[in-house]
C-alpha cells in the first residue's frame, strides 16, 4: 500500500506525523508502537522503514483537535498521562504511540463490557496501564498510577467536569495540562451546545485551571469540545 | 506533636512530615496476587498491611491519609486530604521512591511490575463483573423457556377456541405465530383476505388455501364478543413471541461478553443453556469435559450408572447442528470432541477473559471433518454385542435392585395397611 503514499511528516507537534497520499489527501498518524498490530481497523502505512497508523479523527477527539487547530498538544514523549474513559483504547492506542516507551497512560475506564477490548490493545503496549475503574472514585485507582504531566478526559457523564477538576486535584502536576472532552448532549441535551461550552470552561477557570482553548469539533464529533487548559493549583 | 502524611501505593507505604521529607516506610510483597487482593480490600477501606505496620514503627500522633474510608480503621487520630504534601512528592518522582526503597533496581523492572499489576487487577475485576452478569444470562435463558412453554400452552387453547369458528385453519398453518396473527388482525374468517394474508408475510400458495377454507367452513358462527375474547388471547401470543425475541437478542449480547469462547463454539442460546445447567460460569468452568457432554442427561446417566447399561452420548449439547444432523454413530464421537472444546472455552472465559473462540472452532471443525472421513461408514453389527451386554449388566445387582424396590412398596403398602 506503501506506493500510494507520497511523504510522511512530522507536524508542528512533536511525534504527530502528516501522511499525504499520492491523490493529495492528508491524513494524521502515529509511529506504531505494536508493529504489525492496528487496533480498530485504521490504516497501517510503511514509510522509510518506519510503520505508522493513520490517525482518523472522526473515530478519536483528540485527532479532530488537532485537525480543528490545537494550539499545543500536551501529549509528547516520554509524557505520563492519566486518561479517565479509555474506552475501548482507539485514542489511548494513539497516545502510547506518541510518548513511546518512557512515557506512560494509566487508561482508566468504568465499563467491564469495553475493557475486555482494552485489554487486548494493551497487551501489545506495554506502556498502557489498563485498569478498570470508576473515575468519580480515585481513590481505587491511587495506589497503580503515579502522578500525571496530562490529564485527559472523555467521560460522557454530566458531572464530568467536576470529575475532571477532582481527579486533577489528586493527579496532576501543578503546570500540567488538562484535555477535556466535553459531549454537550450528555450534560444537558436541552440547552444550546456552545452555551454548556462557556459555562464548563468558566468552571475550570474557577478552579485554579487557566483555560488557553476550546475547540468545537465539528464536524469530527458534532455537539463536542475539546477543552486545553494548564493547572495552576 | 507529630503528624504523618500517609502514601499508601502498590509497591508499599510511604511516611511523610510536613515539609515532604520522607520518614520511613514500609514495601509490600512482590507478589502480584497478593497485591491485587490487598488492592480490592483497599477500595472497601482496608489500609494497607504495610501502612498499619508503618504507624506502628513511627507513632505519629496524628496522619493525614487519603483515603476516606480508611478513618474508621485506623487506631490513630486522622484527617483527610487526598494529594497531600506527601502525595505530592512521591507520586511525582514515583520511580525514584521505588529505587531508593529497593523496590525495584531498575525503573523498567518497575513498570514492568506495575504493568503486571494493572493487567491482573483489572483482569479480577473483569472477572467478578462477568460473573455476576452470568447469572442474568442463565436467569434470561430459563425465562424464555418458560416462555415458550407458555406459548405452547396457549397456542394450543387458541387453535381448539378458533376452531369452533374456523377449524380448517388449524391443519394449514403450523407455525402458531402467524396462526395467532391471523386471528389478532381479521377476527371473523370472513374478513380474511387473499391481500391481507400477504401483507402478513404468507405466501400466495397458502394464502390461497385460507381463503378457500375460509369461503367453505364449516365452523359455527360466532358472536362479536367471543372473536374478542379470542383476540384477547391471541394478542397476548403474540406479545409473548416478542417478548422472546427480545430476550433472544438480550442473551446473544450478555453470552458475548460473559462467555465469549462457549459463544463462539455454540452460539448463544446453548452456551446460555449450558450455563444454566450448569449453574454458572464458574461451575461451568470447573467441571470435566465428560460431564460437560451429559449436561442435561442426567436421568439417562444415572439410570445407565444403576444398571450398568449404556451411558448418554450428548446431553443438551445434542441440540449442537453437528451432532444432531450427524449419523447416529458418528454423534458420540463429535460430542466427545465438543465436550472437550467446551471445557477449555469455559475454563478461558472464567479465568483469563483471552478470546480464543476462533482457533477452538477452527479445530473442532476440523476434528468433525476428521470424523466424518474415517467413520463414514457404520460399524459392522456384531451378534455378539447383545449377549455381551447381558454380562456387563451385573445380574445379582439389578435383582436386587428390583428387590429392593419391591421392598419399598411392600413398605408402602403395609404403612397404608396400617
Amino acid at each position: 500500500m506503501s506506493e500510494s503514499i507520497r511523504t510522511i511528516k512530522e507536524t508542528n507537534m512533536e511525534n504527530v506525523f502528516e501522511c499525504e497520499y499520492i491523490d493529495g489527501t492528508v491524513r494524521l498518524c502515529t509511529k506504531n508502537f505494536a508493529p504489525g498490530y492496528s487496533v480498530y481497523g485504521e490504516r497501517l502505512i510503511k514509510y522509510n522503514g518506519t510503520e505508522y497508523r493513520e490517525w482518523n479523527a472522526f473515530r478519536s477527539k483528540l485527532a479532530g483537535a488537532i485537525m480543528k487547530g490545537l494550539k499545543e498538544n500536551p501529549v509528547k514523549k516520554n509524557t505520563k498521562v492519566l486518561y479517565l474513559g479509555a474506552a475501548s483504547g482507539t485514542t489511548p492506542s494513539h497516545i502510547s504511540d506518541i510518548v513511546e516507551k518512557d512515557g506512560k497512560v494509566y487508561g482508566v475506564e468504568f465499563s467491564a463490557r469495553v475493557v475486555r477490548e482494552l485489554i487486548l490493545v494493551a497487551q501489545r503496549r506495554p506502556n498502557l496501564f489498563p485498569i478498570l475503574a470508576d473515575a468519580r472514585f480515585p481513590q481505587s485507582y491511587m495506589p497503580l498510577v503515579e502522578d500525571a504531566d496530562v490529564l485527559y478526559v472523555d467521560i460522557a457523564q454530566p458531572d464530568q467536569t467536576d470529575i475532571a477538576i477532582y481527579n486533577a486535584r489528586t493527579f496532576l502536576k501543578s503546570d500540567g495540562y488538562l484535555l477535556l472532552a466535553i459531549k454537550a448532549r450528555s450534560i444537558d441535551v436541552t440547552k444550546d451546545p456552545s452555551e454548556i461550552f462557556k459555562a464548563e470552561a468558566q468552571k475550570l477557570e474557577k478552579s485554579d485551571f487557566d483555560v488557553k482553548q476550546v475547540i468545537n469539533l465539528d464536524p469530527y464529533d458534532k455537539d463536542h469540545a475539546m477543552v486545553l487548559a494548564r493547572f495552576k493549583g | 506533636m507529630m503528624k504523618l502524611y500517609l502514601v499508601e501505593h502498590a509497591i508499599g507505604s510511604f511516611g511523610f512530615d510536613e515539609n515532604g521529607k520522607l520518614i520511613d516506610y514500609v514495601l509490600n510483597p512482590k507478589d502480584i496476587g497478593r497485591v491485587v487482593e490487598l488492592l480490592l480490600q483497599h477500595e472497601n477501606g482496608e489500609p494497607f498491611p504495610s501502612a498499619l505496620e508503618l504507624i506502628n514503627k513511627v507513632k505519629p500522633e496524628e496522619i493525614v491519609i487519603e483515603n476516606e474510608a480508611e478513618i474508621q480503621k485506623l487506631q490513630v487520630k486522622a484527617t483527610v486530604k487526598p494529594h497531600h504534601e506527601g502525595a505530592k512528592i512521591f507520586r511525582q518522582s514515583l520511580a525514584k521512591f521505588a529505587l531508593e526503597s529497593k523496590f525495584a533496581s531498575t525503573e523498567d523492572e518497575l513498570y514492568t511490575y506495575l504493568y503486571q499489576l494493572a493487567f491482573e487487577y483489572t483482569r479480577r475485576k473483569l472477572r467478578s463483573a462477568a460473573q455476576k452478569r452470568d447469572l442474568l444470562a442463565i436467569q434470561a435463558v430459563r425465562a424464555m423457556d418458560d416462555i415458550d412453554k407458555s406459548i405452547n400452552l396457549f397456542s394450543e387453547r387458541l387453535r381448539e377456541w378458533y376452531s369452533l369458528h374456523f377449524p380448517e385453519l388449524d391443519k394449514l398453518l403450523e407455525d402458531h405465530e402467524t396462526y395467532a396473527k391471523i386471528v389478532s388482525t381479521f377476527g371473523y374468517r370472513d374478513s380474511i383476505t387473499l391481500e391481507g394474508l400477504k401483507s402478513i408475510n404468507i405466501d400466495e400458495h397458502t394464502a390461497k388455501r385460507i381463503v378457500d377454507a375460509a369461503s367453505k367452513s364449516i365452523g359455527a358462527d360466532i358472536s362479536e364478543d367471543d372473536i374478542n375474547s379470542i383476540q384477547q388471547l391471541s394478542n397476548t401470543i403474540l406479545s409473548l413471541f416478542t417478548i422472546r425475541n427480545n430476550l433472544s437478542d438480550y442473551i446473544e449480547s450478555v453470552m458475548k461478553e460473559v462467555a465469549p469462547n462457549v459463544t463462539s463454539l455454540v452460539g448463544s442460546n446453548l452456551g446460555a443453556r449450558l450455563l444454566s445447567l450448569a449453574g454458572s460460569l464458574e461451575e461451568l468452568s470447573k467441571m470435566p469435559a465428560s460431564t460437560i457432554q451429559v449436561l442435561g442427561a442426567e436421568k439417562a446417566l444415572f439410570r445407565a450408572l444403576r444398571s450398568g447399561s449404556r451411558p448418554p452420548k450428548h446431553g443438551i449439547i445434542f441440540q449442537f447442528p453437528a451432532i444432531h444432523s450427524a449419523p447416529r454413530w458418528q454423534r458420540g464421537k463429535i460430542a466427545r470432541a465438543l465436550a472437550a472444546k467446551l471445557a477449555i472455552a469455559a475454563r478461558v472465559d472464567n479465568y483469563s477473559g483471552r478470546y480464543i473462540g476462533d482457533q477452538l472452532a477452527e479445530q473442532l471443525n476440523k476434528r468433525i471433518e476428521e470424523i466424518k472421513t474415517k467413520y463414514e461408514q457404520p460399524p459392522p453389527r456384531k451378534p455378539a454385542q447383545s449377549e455381551k451386554l447381558g454380562e456387563r449388566r451385573s445380574r445379582p445387582e439389578k435383582r436386587k435392585s428390583k428387590e429392593r424396590y419391591k421392598s419399598k412398596k411392600n413398605n408402602r403398602n403395609e404403612k397404608r395397611r396400617r
